[in-house]
């Protein structure tokens, strides 16, 4: 009874040791996570990037997603739900067959699954390939920047055949998005070392649908004509320097995402016009006036008949 | 017609949305990976979250086993007993130990964070203790009265016309930080509302019009010297129309010291503030770790003179954390203080973060971030170099790391 138990003792040992030996110690991991590792030529599939800190508190991140661009067409990168609150350099195709990406997560974020972006490609070709990253590195939430221990799960998938012209081609489920980007509350910001001290507006926001598409604003020192003016396209996170540095405008920020659907937020002006520095003041006065004399006039003519 | 159509949809709302949605981990938590181990005199280090451990816990009980380096396995449901939980935290029964005998587990609980506190008593073992210098068992389970729950919203109805008004999609969060703070909800880090804690610390604080979708919301406190906490995360995803309420947070406490480096042999104060009436505990790490507890006043407010000689010199750190009625708060940040032959005041506490405020408005938000994402992959000027060897790393560039500090000192 003795020797079974030793044997089986020795043998837990030997399969712990294994496992401790064969898994890197509170490694944080990146993960491909998808439903399917085979596919036939031409139809979609979805390939999400998902962080799993291991206990680890990560507040940065990046990295750069190789695909064989020969076997695999690049369809969409979704950023919509990313634990990623900020991207410094937002998942784009940088160049053939590589997305590079870098962001922060403010606090830190603690957690086996959360995502990153979401890949939809379509295959192109029969053949075997892999979805790997390189140059990744996530930082602990610590203050000092420090680099976590990381290790990287590629996604290795098989292209068939192509279907049938009979059967239904396979596609990623579009999302419907009805709803706007999320609120949001643009700021006025001035730093000596940006564009020599001028004011500047910075904003983000997020979008849970299909993601933020692009921002625009608008300053207008008139609030009735204002709806005339520009929208100029404009890039967040990085400082929009506004054109009117007297802060007299109103300025208006449009969030625009993937399906069109659109937020706009408002800042008053900081230092408003003087009631008789805004021309529209004049303009309703002038308009009042014209039709006081209008009724003066009809009224006089009225009269005379009489 | 139209009633028809009123009724319809309400009665679609109360079988959809009334059934209690809970997050699956808080519900089947596992261990966490670092904290793991609880510790018994006798039977040495004993790993609740080994390899082929296995162990589970739901509002029932535990499941699994945990493994003695001593000893071997302890099985925590075997057949005719097993581990239990009363759904709130509180563990009862025997685990099996193949050549420990029966453990009890009466005295075991976990707190609303998920630890693991108090001692088990073993035929053979003596005890097993959890809330050892070193150990810690830590698991994501959560007691169902902490834990995040999806509830409807309340609809209303008014008869006659027959108007609707559309169910909310909101959070909400209510807990404890400290008498009469400022206590601060960031939505995906940026400021989406605020709130003042009442006398006894308590607060409350929601957000509505919300999209559906996965959210992380964050809350700080500050306290009555404008110390901050440390952020605390919670991701959370949101269903449309859903109200998802998190109830039972405990803000960690402040802490400060008043000296930055100490003679040998002189006392350290140790102060901050939490909850009034608290049990706070003093943390500081030296070879050994030292615990020591003090009661929180009235207002919350907290201090304990730490006698240095028994530290060794160099560099230690200290952190504290509180507990009232059962709930257990996380540990405060740490702060660093120096052992030497001499003695230096620490700086007054200050309500500007001391890094990564790069335009010195007190904040750490969108507005510092812009201004290092302006600098990325650019040669600096000289007048961003000196801005950045002392808000950021120093390094005369502005990469992941300079993204990372600011993360870490982000007030939104």
């Amino acid at each position: 009874m003795f020797k079974t138990y030793k044997i089986k003792r020795y043998l837990d040992l030997v399969v712990i040791a294994l496992v401790f030996i064969a898994t890197p110690v509170l490694a944080a991991e990146i993960s491909f996570d998808t439903k399917i590792n085979s596919v036939a030529v031409g139809q979609q599939f979805q390939v999400s990037v998902v962080l799993n800190t291991n206990g680890e508190e990560i507040n940065a991140v990046e990295g750069k997603i190789i695909f064989p661009s020969d076997l695999l067409k690049l369809k969409e990168i979704r950023d919509a739900n990313s634990i990623v609150s900020f991207w410094v350099d937002k998942p784009k195709l940088e160049s053939d067959g590589q997305i590079a990406f870098s962001g922060i997560i403010p606090g830190g974020y603690q957690g086996q699954r959360g995502l990153l972006l979401t890949l939809i490609f379509v295959s192109r070709k029969e053949g075997q390939g892999t979805i790997e990253l390189q140059n990744a590195k996530t930082l602990l939430n610590d203050g000092n920047g420090t680099e976590a221990v990381l290790s990287i799960t590629p996604y290795q998938f098989t292209i068939s055949q192509a279907v049938s012209a009979s059967s239904t081609p396979l596609v990623v489920s579009p999302i419907i998005d009805k709803e706007p980007p999320e609120s949001f509350v643009p700021e006025i910001g001035q730093n000596s070392t940006i564009s020599g001290g001028k004011w500047f507006l910075v904003f983000a926001t997020q979008d849970k649908g299909l993601g933020v598409d692009h921002y625009e604003v608008k300053e207008t020192r008139q609030r009735i004509f204002g709806v005339f003016a520009k929208w100029v396209t404009a890039e967040s996170p990085y400082p929009y320097v506004l054109q009117d540095q007297e802060l007299r405008s109103y300025i208006f920020v449009k969030a625009v995402d993937k399906a069109g659907n659109v937020r706009i937020e408002e800042i008053s002006p900081q230092n408003p016009l003087s009631w008789y520095e805004n021309y529209e003041n004049w303009l309703i006065i002038i308009l009042g006036l014209a039709i006081l004399y209008a009724i003066k006039k009809l009224l006089w003519r009225r009269y005379l008949k009489k | 017609m139209k009633k028809i159509s009123i009724f319809i949809h309400q009665f679609f709302l109360l079988f959809f949305l009334f059934p209690v949605v809970v997050l699956a981990s808080s519900t089947n938590g596992t261990i966490d990976a670092v904290y793991k181990y609880a510790w018994s005199e006798k039977a040495g280090w004993i790993n609740f979250g080994c390899a082929n451990c296995n162990v589970h816990i739901t509002d029932s009980g535990l499941t699994g086993y945990a493994w003695s380096e001593n000893y071997g396995w302890i099985n925590l449901n075997p057949t005719n007993s097993g581990v239990k939980n009363n759904s709130e935290g509180t563990l009862s029964g025997y685990a099996w130990g193949e050549n420990l005998g029966w453990i009890n587990f009466s005295g075991v609980s976990i707190d609303s964070n998920g630890n693991f506190s108090g001692i088990a008593t073993g035929d053979n073992t003596s005890q097993i203790s959890f809330n050892c210098a070193n150990c810690q068992v830590k698991t994501d389970w959560r007691p169902q009265s902490a834990r995040t729950t999806t509830t409807p919203t309340p609809t209303v109805s008014v008869g006659g016309g027959g108007s609707y008004i559309a169910p909310q999609t909101a959070v909400s969060f209510s807990g404890r930080a400290y008498p009469g703070s400022k206590v601060t909800l960031l939505k995906d880090a940026q400021i989406a509302a605020s709130v003042l804690a009442d006398p006894n610390a308590a607060f409350s604080i929601s957000l509505s019009g919300l999209s559906s979708g996965d959210f992380l919301f964050s809350l700080y406190s500050e306290d009555s010297s404008g110390r901050r906490s440390s952020l605390i995360i919670y991701p959370i995803n949101v269903t449309s129309g859903a109200t998802v309420s998190m109830t039972g947070i405990f803000i960690a406490p402040t802490i400060a010291i008043d000296k930055s480096e100490v003679k040998k042999g002189e006392n350290v104060a140790i102060f901050g503030q939490s909850v009034p009436q608290a049990d706070i505990t003093i943390a500081v790490n030296s070879d050994e770790e030292f615990y020591n507890k003090v009661l929180a006043d009235a207002n919350g407010a907290y201090l304990y003179n730490f006698d240095t000689s028994q530290l060794d010199m160099g560099q230690h750190y200290t952190k504290s954390k509180a507990a009232k009625d059962g709930a257990i708060s996380s540990f405060s940040k740490a702060v660093s203080f120096l052992v030497s032959t001499k003695t230096v005041l620490a700086q007054p506490p200050t309500k500007c973060p001391s890094k990564a405020d790069l335009n010195s408005d007190c904040r750490v938000n969108l507005v510092d971030f812009s201004i290092a994402a302006y600098w990325y992959k650019r040669a600096v000027s000289a007048d961003f170099k000196k801005l950045e060897a002392e808000k950021l790393n120093g390094d005369g560039k502005v990469n992941l790391i300079d993204f990372s500090i600011m993360a870490f000192y982000w007030t939104g």
